[in-house]
């Protein structure tokens, strides 16, 4: 069960003094989703998504979820005020074709973390056009 | 945005692949090496399992997915779909495949080399030993299916049936409860 943290907005990944507040969303996030998966509803669809509206005392942040066929949840939490759903679901779609192509690394063993360059640029890459376009 | 290499080449890597794990490395444990050959179909399969199912909603159970690795995983690599699925309804299915791939190029060789055996039981040592080497080829198919299922959620042994080698391979899934 690997977790993907993207965070979008006005933080980066490397911000050192909120990676502890970030793995609370996480964890939190966590939780959702399985009890989302447990639930006897049968949609059957990939784009899980779980949009919590968690709110903290100074700042506000959104968090999406998206659990892929082989039991992979990408969490991505954002403190755009304005996010579209079909903003959120182009982002999900491109950053799993992202990591599907850093997983398929025969150097890669699985269930490590993943250290390739590619992935981190194309990661930013997609992070910094999903800013732009929602800043329409 | 991949790219792209000849069928060829990669019928060539599977035959040197399973030549070199068993005349070169493991010449003497030919046990050892067919393991070692379902290891790297394993990983191979789980990959590509990762790969192939990223558009389509989630399967609500065994038979789901055992019929998405029959039906697209199988077209994806092979270009052909699965010609026969059988299941008991308790856990084990053959997947049936009358024309596999790495297998229609295969003769088997009816050696004289080995002269020195004696007459009547030179007929069936050949017939085994045509049984053996096809079925070292199939060990990495076999990888690649317990990797793509095993990353789907659903862990199982995967052997071959081979009853009917060299006309047809059979794969049977066993899934562990």
């Amino acid at each position: 069960m690997i977790v993907c943290i993207a965070v979008v907005g006005h933080q980066s990944f490397t911000e050192a003094d909120d990676a502890l507040k970030l793995h609370h969303i996480v964890h939190c996030s966590l939780d959702v989703i399985d009890e989302r998966v447990n639930n006897p509803k049968k949609t059957g669809s990939t784009l899980n998504e779980t949009y919590l509206g968690l709110l903290y005392p100074t700042e506000n942040y959104k968090v999406y979820g998206y659990l892929t066929n082989t039991k992979v949840k990408f969490i991505l939490v954002t403190t755009h005020l304005d996010v579209r759903d079909a903003d959120v679901r182009n982002f999900f779609r491109r950053f799993h074709s992202a990591y599907v192509d850093a997983v398929s690394n025969p150097f890669h063993v699985p269930g490590k973390k993943i250290t390739s360059q590619t992935f981190a640029e194309r990661v930013s890459t997609i992070v910094k056009s999903f800013g732009l376009s929602s800043a329409v | 945005m991949g790219r792209e290499v000849s069928e060829s080449c990669v019928d060539n890597l599977m035959i040197e692949m399973v030549s070199a794990y068993c005349n070169r490395f493991y010449s003497t444990k030919p046990e050892l090496a067919a393991r070692r050959i379902e290891a790297i179909g394993y990983q191979v399969g789980h990959q590509l399992s990762e790969r192939y199912t990223m558009e389509r909603p989630r399967f609500s159970d065994h038979l789901e997915a055992i019929k998405f690795i029959c039906k697209d995983f199988w077209a994806e690599l092979f270009k052909k779909q699965i010609d026969n699925l059988k299941t008991n309804h308790r856990g084990t299915f053959v997947l049936q495949d009358n024309r596999f791939q790495w297998l229609t190029r295969m003769s088997i060789d009816p050696s004289p080399a080995n002269a020195d055996l004696s007459q009547d039981s030179s007929g069936e040592t050949a017939e085994n030993r045509a049984v053996q080497i096809t079925s070292m080829h199939l060990y990495f198919p076999c990888g690649i299916i317990r990797g793509a299922l095993s990353n789907l959620g659903i862990p199982c042994a995967v052997s071959v049936d081979t009853s009917n080698l060299p006309a047809s391979g059979s794969f049977v899934v066993r899934i562990k409860a």
